[in-house]
């Protein structure tokens, strides 16, 4: 096992090297302002940068967008929709990355405290996207003076932008020579902006990677710096492209410094409150994490094995349940060969969850980075899961390796691993083959495949710039080819939206079929996680149940996104008597410690109500805003064949026994019936009963959401819960009577 | 290596220890306040909680505030602490000072005041 | 016997908790169990026997960031 107080302190950068870089920099503009002290975890103030004309703006955020909107999230999708109108597309220049921290963000009593949230038109769906991240940067943007940032235009030349809220400056640069890869220029910056090494921690940097210039399924970087290690660790806002927007504007890097971090730079309304749930989560995380998740241990990858063991870790393109090659890179081996242990890795202080891991002077085994020895932060669950077992990999190895690249380029892991595994799919199926891929066998399992495109991918060469469009591109592109059959494709692409799914299998669980159908943004599980309560506990089963989980949960979820929170916290761990409240599922003393922080910070009380009626505002709010860009309608709610049932016969034979099983029982054929049909039959009755319940299920979680059977809030329903503003009833009254 | 150690036998439970703390680091007789804690237990005699050095405190703290002496007592930077608490939460004795207060929490430094307020000599410094 | 208000097909003579939890494989951390609505900690699965008409719940919570 690797403890901490055995790993090395990682090389320091060479300051000649960075004063060169920074002597290259050309001053664009340079503003001076008094920063905004928080009050009650708000400054109100809102900084717009517009890079085309190297413009700096401050204004106020109203009342009244502070009541409808909350922040973090909210405050994103409205200043978004400001900026932007029904015919804007990602590299618009209007188009702009938004980010907003929220009220909560910057206490530092409490887990999971720091989190930004980041906003912008998508290049993979068209419509916004909304990506939670850790690191720094969102509470230091906040100490510096802005509850948000709003980021527009498009810059001539490459760009960074330094706020430094101590001395109260932002500066537009030319940056020509720092380098693109996040694991480089988050160094550079951070040595180049902090006064000595001590200093270094009160730098974060928001970056993109190389392969933000033109892969379309980019993320943005944000660092921590880890005073430990001596090193800058990234965290990222993955989902969405947002990274592609950002190099569009032609800006390498935003960097925040703020010096002087207490736990009461919130200025906050009581501060007994939160010192105390504080305390009190901190023990708890003390006493019932190793007998719980070992989140700090492991991070969220724990799950790895488990997910496995009930059928639901996504494998070889989500076909498959599970691998039996599982043991290879069950969490056991990531903490006791790969993650260093007994380390202090919360993204933002304060985290006693401390889940971002990391692999520490993890040797490189191929490109532009070989040889060299870096730390890798995760692998996440999601990471491990989808460039792992999805793509058939199981090697930790491979798996750390895909992990640090993906990083460093500035791709999204997430949809890195379901869009390789779906271009494996579619070279096992001849769609593609050597000849279309440029050499490349792109079987399941060829990790130096996997690894050599991402390589291409991030150099814009041969395949890699096929690999940079996304699945929804890919697969209009292989049809219009003549490639292969589009239904086919259109059955196994595991996007929605124009977005990769994350990684769980859902054909087992209608629920959780719903819970990425019905989602906003796009197939992503952070609004609704319902797997396990239908598939396993079978505790949601009527179409009722369904539906109101899938009104509840979205609600809930969505108001840590406008507070500034982590959801990782709320039940990653739960508190030792937990089974004994009411219910469970729903961690109900961690949910009236949310209560107590938005009250010790802001001041107002509120009640479980209330708190789900500050997120459906918003929820309301970016359902339109989908509308508005021509997809937020019931028929942009289908999802995949894959995600529903077995689209080939390999997947059905390998859980006939369940699919012949529900034929009898579900789909209301006698068992004399479904024994004398062949299995091209069974697969059509199945699919048919399946897409049948989606259908139903989009019936029952419509009304209950209050919105049209076409997928449109209604008037009324916007009217009762006060968000009937005038430009979201443009657009949907003329829609309410509309058919699907 | 430097440290409170502890003969329980010896506590007559009159609570001078956590007086002596209290007073010198927050002016207060509180025991909420001091670093060590005398508990009644419940088949009669008295529990000393006091910091073993064990360095968990150090462990979880991600801002490095907390560090070894050449002694081996861990020591709180409170300049540059942040404030987080984790430390108080994951103390397995639970005799870290949380005070509202105060932006920092403290700990025992070892420092020997609770040792000269003791008259039964139930606790002492270890150095060695 | 009832397993999450599914019958439990493989119930037998001194079937205990634990010995569900082994048959089906559940190696989630965080289970709430309850036989007939009573709720049972952990440390006593393996010392709750099932009867045939037992009512039993071992629900998973959840999970996912």
């Amino acid at each position: 096992m690797i403890m901490m107080c055995d790993v090395p302190r990682y090389k320091d950068v060479d300051m000649e090297e960075i004063n060169k870089i920074r002597d290259a920099h050309v001053l664009l503009n340079k503003v001076e302002y008094e920063p905004k002290q928080i009050y009650r975890g708000y400054t109100d103030k809102l900084l717009t940068i517009d890079v085309s004309d190297s413009s700096i703006k401050i204004s106020d955020i109203p009342a009244e967008v502070k009541e409808k909107f909350v922040g973090g999230k909210g405050y994103c999708l409205r200043y978004l929709w400001d900026a932007t109108n029904p015919n804007t597309k990602w590299d618009s220049p209007e188009n702009e990355i938004v980010m907003s921290a929220g009220p909560i963000a910057g206490i530092t009593q409490y887990a999971g405290t720091g989190k930004m949230l980041v906003c912008t038109i998508s290049p993979l769906t068209g419509i916004p996207i909304d990506s939670n991240v850790g690191g720094f940067f969102g509470p230091y943007l906040k100490f510096s003076g802005f509850d948000a940032l709003e980021l527009k235009g498009q810059a001539e030349e490459d760009v960074i932008i330094v706020i430094d809220g101590n001395k109260g400056t932002i500066e537009i640069d030319k940056a020509p020579l720092e380098h693109l890869d996040a694991h480089v220029i988050g160094e550079e910056l951070t040595a180049m902006y902090a006064d000595n090494e001590n200093d270094r921690k009160h730098v974060a940097v928001v970056c993109a990677g190389s392969a933000a210039d033109h892969c379309d399924l980019s993320m943005l970087n944000f660092t921590f710096y880890d005073p430990r290690r001596g090193v800058v660790r990234l965290k990222q806002a993955g989902r969405g492209g947002i990274g592609r927007v950002f190099r569009h504007k032609r800006v390498k890097a935003i960097v925040c410094k703020y010096q002087g971090i207490k736990n009461d730079l919130n200025h906050v309304y009581d501060i007994s409150i939160i010192n105390k749930t504080g305390v009190k989560y901190h023990r708890e995380m003390a006493t019932q994490d190793p007998k719980q998740n070992n989140m700090r241990k492991i991070g969220t990858a724990n799950t790895m094995k488990i997910l496995n063991d009930y059928d639901i870790l996504p494998t070889h393109n989500f076909k498959f349940g599970g691998t039996p090659n599982i043991s290879e890179m069950e969490p056991k081996v990531f903490i006791e060969n790969w993650l260093t242990q007994g380390g202090a890795d919360g993204c933002w202080y304060g985290c006693s969850m401390a889940c971002a891991k990391a692999a520490d002077h993890f040797k490189l085994k191929t490109g532009p980075y070989a040889g060299q020895c870096v730390v890798v932060d995760g692998p996440e669950y999601e990471t491990a899961a989808g460039v792992g077992p999805n793509c058939g990999i199981t090697d930790p190895q491979v798996i750390l390796e895909l992990n640090f690249y993906c990083d460093t380029y500035g791709i999204d892991t997430i949809s890195w691993g379901t869009m390789v595994a779906f271009l494996m799919e579619c070279y096992e199926n001849g769609i593609l083959n050597k000849e279309r891929t440029g050499g490349l066998e792109l079987n399941f399992g060829n990790a130096a495949a996997d690894l050599e495109l991402l390589h291409m991918t991030a150099r814009n060469e041969g395949f890699g710039k096929i690999a940079g469009m996304g699945t929804h591109k890919q697969k209009e592109y292989f049809a219009a080819q003549g490639w292969g059959d589009i239904n086919f494709m259109n059955d196994i692409a595991m996007e929605q939206k124009g977005l990769e799914y994350s990684e769980y299998g859902s054909k087992e669980s209608l629920a959780q079929q719903g819970g990425y159908g019905l989602t906003n943004k796009g197939p992503q599980h952070d609004e609704a996680w319902l797997i396990f309560m239908d598939q396993v506990n079978n505790q949601i089963p009527t179409f009722e149940d369904k539906a109101e989980a899938l009104y509840y949960y979205p609600r809930f979820r969505t108001w840590f996104g406008l507070v500034g929170l982590c959801k990782l916290p709320w039940n990653d761990v739960v508190p030792e008597n937990n089974a004994l409240t009411d219910e469970p599922a729903k961690v109900p003393e961690h949910v009236d410690n949310y209560l107590n922080l938005f009250y010790g910070v802001t001041g107002r009380k509120i009640d479980r109500e209330d708190l789900l009626v500050m997120s459906e505002r918003v929820y309301n709010f970016q359902r339109i805003f989908n509308i508005r860009l021509g997809k937020g309608l019931r028929k942009h709610d289908a999802i995949p064949y894959r995600s529903v049932g077995p689209v080939t016969e390999e997947e059905y034979l390998s859980r006939q026994e369940r699919y012949d099983g529900q034929l009898v029982e579900k789909a209301g054929y006698t068992k004399e019936q479904m024994e004398a049909m062949s299995l091209q039959e069974k697969m059509a009755a199945t699919r048919k009963y399946r897409e049948g319940e989606y259908e139903k299920l989009i019936d029952a979680v419509y009304p209950k959401r209050g919105w049209t059977m076409n997928g449109v809030p209604k008037v009324e329903h916007l009217k009762k819960i006060g968000m009937d503003l005038p430009e979201l009833l443009e657009i949907v009254e003329p829609l309410q009577d509309l058919q699907p | 290596m430097k440290r409170l150690v502890k003969d329980e036998s010896l506590c007559i439970g009159c609570r001078s220890c956590e007086r002596a703390c209290s007073t010198a680091y927050y002016k207060v007789d509180d025991r909420d306040k001091s670093c060590i804690k005398i508990n009644e237990k419940p088949e009669g005699g008295f529990e000393i909680k006091v910091c073993t050095q064990c360095g968990i405190c150090y462990q979880v703290c991600n801002t490095g505030v907390i560090q070894p002496n050449p002694k081996g007592v861990y020591m709180l930077n409170k300049k540059e602490c942040v404030g987080c608490l984790m430390c108080v939460g994951y103390c397995p004795e639970q005799v870290m000072v949380q005070d509202d207060s105060r932006s920092e929490p403290s700990k025992c430094t070892a420092c020997g005041l609770c040792v000269k307020a003791c008259p039964t000599g139930a606790i002492k410094i270890e150095d060695c | 016997m009832m397993l999450n208000d599914r019958p439990y097909p493989d119930w037998h003579e001194g079937l205990t908790i634990q010995g569900v939890i082994e048959h089906m494989n559940f190696t989630w951390p965080k289970l709430v169990t309850k036989v007939n609505g009573q709720l049972v900690w952990p440390e006593d699965y393996p010392n709750v026997v099932l009867a045939e008409d037992d009512d039993l719940k071992i629900h998973h919570l959840l999970a996912g960031g």
